[in-house]
């Protein structure tokens, strides 16, 4: 269970100014379990993400997982992945180095590593691209391959900042379907951000309004 | 409290910059910063009449050094004004028009960087001084005039300018150029009102580095000023080497120094606002499909003909006709000395550019977030050689000799290309891989070597080409530091020119011919790239 206590976080725009983004949020997330958060730009949804992911720390509050408090946990170690809005695949890597990144991060050998990333692209339908270089594919693929390589490492969170945004319309209908089908074989602790209302509702089954720093249940 | 005292405490980020940054600017403070002040204590000490901190005002009240003063600023200026009005024409029709030999002509526009000084000196000596490709031609011999300066400034100058024109105008939105021409703007109109202020910073900056170079440069015043267009540099240097009047030499170098350090920081300021994602709507480049645009490539080729590839052809030519003469003067390659001194400038610039490579990279990962230190970077490029060289002698008289302190002096020089080139590319760099490599499991210094590092190596090489360049053709310290058995090429160079007579010029052509090959040939490794990962840089 992903747990957020009173998490609040300001935000300086100028030296000496201070914005209140988020104000006391509290939210759990099951495992299994996707909740999407929805919200005007600016209101900060995706940094609440980056304080879940261990990118940003909270001014007050805890973040807690499975019981234990990870608010002071580095990225690297809270196994939790999260899905840029432009992917942020690395551009001097291989389709298939970039989805096996996180396994020889995790002390795997590079051969097995790469054997396992050849095995994920298969289950995405992406393995003819394995050797190719990421700016050699389309948008959706580029999107697929980066949850191929956050899914790889089995993380316990999942964190998405509006995935589909860079994509059109007809793409993003299709990826939802096979993103939640995904997702569901991994059975995390899920957070999507968007500010597309129905492809929340279409993801998640619990929604959640952010606005003016605090979080209202919506469905 | 806890929370509390956690929160006033810097975050780490800020304490490893903190660390990063302790490094280079122990060697500056050591290896500049204090030799300059040392300078300045002389200069306020042995202040002619008027000792004291007014002593400082003397170069701007000596008619003689008030006259070298502004013959700098006026010789930088109209370089400034020459090269943009040059290169910005050239600039466009590279950004715009589609013509065979382009990529050609852009890549040949980094060949004045990779020049040493004294070649480019020598170039233009060939070109336009006694017995030179002009005066051969029935043209005058204009040695002794102000064109000579003007225009080697023109061939290291001309460059910047063109490359930061192209870079910027391929950066400008295709949407709003159209959009300004559907709402009734004529070609000429859009350029002024869309494409000038967008391209106006990059061209700002561009000008305030050739400002620098023109202000400050130091082997092009020498050989092509002569007596009557010294600039303050060569003045300086004068002062010091020949009339020993060290106060004198360090008020005038005080002067400089506020000047020069006044341009660059108005250029850190601009390089930081320049740093932009690369845009996705870029304008397409077009066939020339008339009789204008035709007419500007052909323009864009004479000028660079003119200003970028003359010189060093005339070099080659000379040499050449050197070769066919009398004497066998090609036999001067064969000669001990030069064998030494080319062992002495290989082994002093790669180990010069191992140094200047650890601190490039240590400041530009210091300097991210911080304009002064960014400014700080550049220190080396605003102070002369000449008076960090003597600084450093006045400083540390036991180090006179040391091979150490001439490497170190090199390491100085060249650094801030390799800090310039990182502090770009990481401007550019998105901090998105960063954060994903660490939501993948990679820890701050994993993320360093797996991501950070592998991204910028185009940028570290091309600095790194740039400072081996820039080491390989520096001469200004050696003269000061070197002993006589640590001659480089580039000294015997200019201790060739030195001596009278038809059959040292033409050796110093030679051995000049051999320096130029060095530096392209350090250049040409160092920044060589595989295809693909050129296509995608």
């Amino acid at each position: 269970m992903l747990e957020l206590e009173s998490v609040a976080k300001a935000w300086h725009p100028r030296r000496g100014e201070r914005r209140e983004l988020l104000q006391g949020i509290s939210l759990s997330v099951a495992p299994g379990e996707t909740v999407a958060i929805l919200g005007p730009s600016g209101s900060g949804k995706s940094t609440l993400l980056r304080l879940i992911a261990g990118l940003e720390t909270p001014d007050a509050g805890r973040i807690l997982f499975a019981g234990q408090d990870i608010t002071g946990v580095p990225p690297e170690r809270r196994q939790c992945a999260l899905l840029f809005q432009d992917f942020a695949l690395f551009p001097h890597l291989t389709v298939q180095d970039n989805v096996a990144f996180g396994l020889v991060e995790q002390g795997l050998a590079r051969a097995q590593a790469r054997a396992q990333a050849r095995d994920m692209l298969g289950r995405f339908g992406l393995e003819r691209f394995a050797l190719g270089r990421v700016w050699q594919m389309s948008g959706g693929e580029q999107q697929r391959v980066a949850l191929a390589r956050a899914l790889i490492t089995r993380p316990r969170i999942l964190l998405l900042d509006e995935p589909f945004s860079a994509l059109d319309t007809a793409l993003r209908m299709q990826l939802r379907e096979e993103f939640r089908n995904h997702i569901a074989a991994f059975h995390m602790a899920t957070v999507w951000v968007t500010h597309d209302a129905p492809e929340a509702r279409a993801m998640a089954g619990r929604g959640m309004l952010l606005e003016q720093g605090t979080l209202q249940p919506q469905w | 409290m806890l929370r509390a005292a956690l929160h006033t405490r810097p975050a780490p980020g800020a304490v490893i910059r903190g660390l990063l940054a302790a490094v280079p600017l122990a060697f500056l403070l050591v290896l500049l910063i204090a030799p300059a002040l040392r300078l300045l204590l002389e200069a306020r000490a042995t202040g002619t009449d008027a000792p004291g901190w007014s002593a400082l005002w003397l170069p701007w009240q000596d008619p003689y050094l008030r006259h070298r003063l502004l013959w700098s600023l006026a010789q930088a200026a109209i370089s400034c004004a020459a090269s943009l009005a040059l290169g910005l024409p050239l600039a466009w029709v590279l950004a715009r028009l589609e013509f065979p030999g382009r990529a050609f002509l852009l890549r040949s526009l980094m060949l004045p960087f990779v020049v040493p000084t004294l070649v480019a000196a020598l170039g233009v000596l060939a070109l336009m001084g006694p017995g030179g490709l002009l005066a051969r031609l029935g043209g005058p011999d204009l040695q002794g005039s102000p064109w000579l300066l003007l225009y080697g400034n023109l061939f290291f100058n001309l460059c910047v300018v063109v490359r930061a024109g192209a870079e910027s105008l391929a950066q400008v939105s295709a949407a709003r150029l159209g959009a300004a021409r559907t709402l009734g703007a004529s070609p000429w109109r859009a350029f002024w009102r869309v494409e000038w202020p967008a391209i106006t910073p990059a061209l700002m900056s561009a000008l305030c580095l050739v400002f620098l170079y023109c202000f400050s440069g130091f082997g092009l015043a020498l050989v092509l000023g002569g007596q009557a267009y010294a600039t303050a540099e060569v003045e300086i240097y004068t002062l010091v080497a020949h009339e020993l009047q060290l106060g004198q030499a360090g008020a005038l170098a005080v002067s400089m120094m506020t000047l020069t350090g006044l341009v660059a920081m108005a250029y850190a300021a601009l390089e930081r606002r320049l740093a932009t994602p690369a845009r996705a709507d870029r304008v397409l480049r077009r066939v020339p499909d008339g009789l204008w645009p035709w007419a500007g490539v052909l323009a864009a080729v004479a000028v660079w003909g003119l200003f970028c590839a003359l010189p060093l052809l005339a070099i080659v030519w000379r040499a050449g006709l050197a070769g066919t003469g009398a004497g066998d003067v090609w036999a001067v390659l064969r000669e001990e000395d030069t064998l030494q001194a080319l062992w002495n400038t290989v082994r002093f610039s790669a180990l010069a550019l191992v140094l200047a490579t650890v601190l490039g990279l240590l400041h530009a990962f210091a300097a991210r977030r911080s304009l002064l230190l960014r400014a700080l970077a550049y220190l080396p490029f605003v102070v002369s050689p000449v008076l960090v060289a003597f600084g450093l002698l006045l400083l540390y008289p036991g180090w006179t000799g040391s091979f150490w302190l001439l490497v170190v002096a090199y390491a100085l020089l060249a650094y801030p290309f390799v800090a310039k080139s990182l502090a770009a590319a990481l401007d550019s760099l998105s901090p998105r891989y960063g954060e994903a490599a660490r939501t993948l499991g990679a820890s701050p210094w994993r993320v360093f070597r797996r991501i950070t590092l592998p991204l910028l190596a185009t940028a570290l090489r091309r600095g790194m080409a740039f400072a081996a360049a820039a080491a390989i053709g520096e001469f200004a310290v050696t003269l000061f530091l070197s002993r006589p058995e640590w001659a480089t090429l580039s000294t015997l160079v200019y201790q060739r020119l030195g001596r009278p007579g038809a059959a040292n010029l033409d050796a110093a052509l030679v051995l000049a011919c051999l320096l130029m090959a060095l530096a392209f040939a350090a250049f040409v490794v160092i920044e060589w790239q595989a295809p693909e990962e050129a296509a995608h840089a």
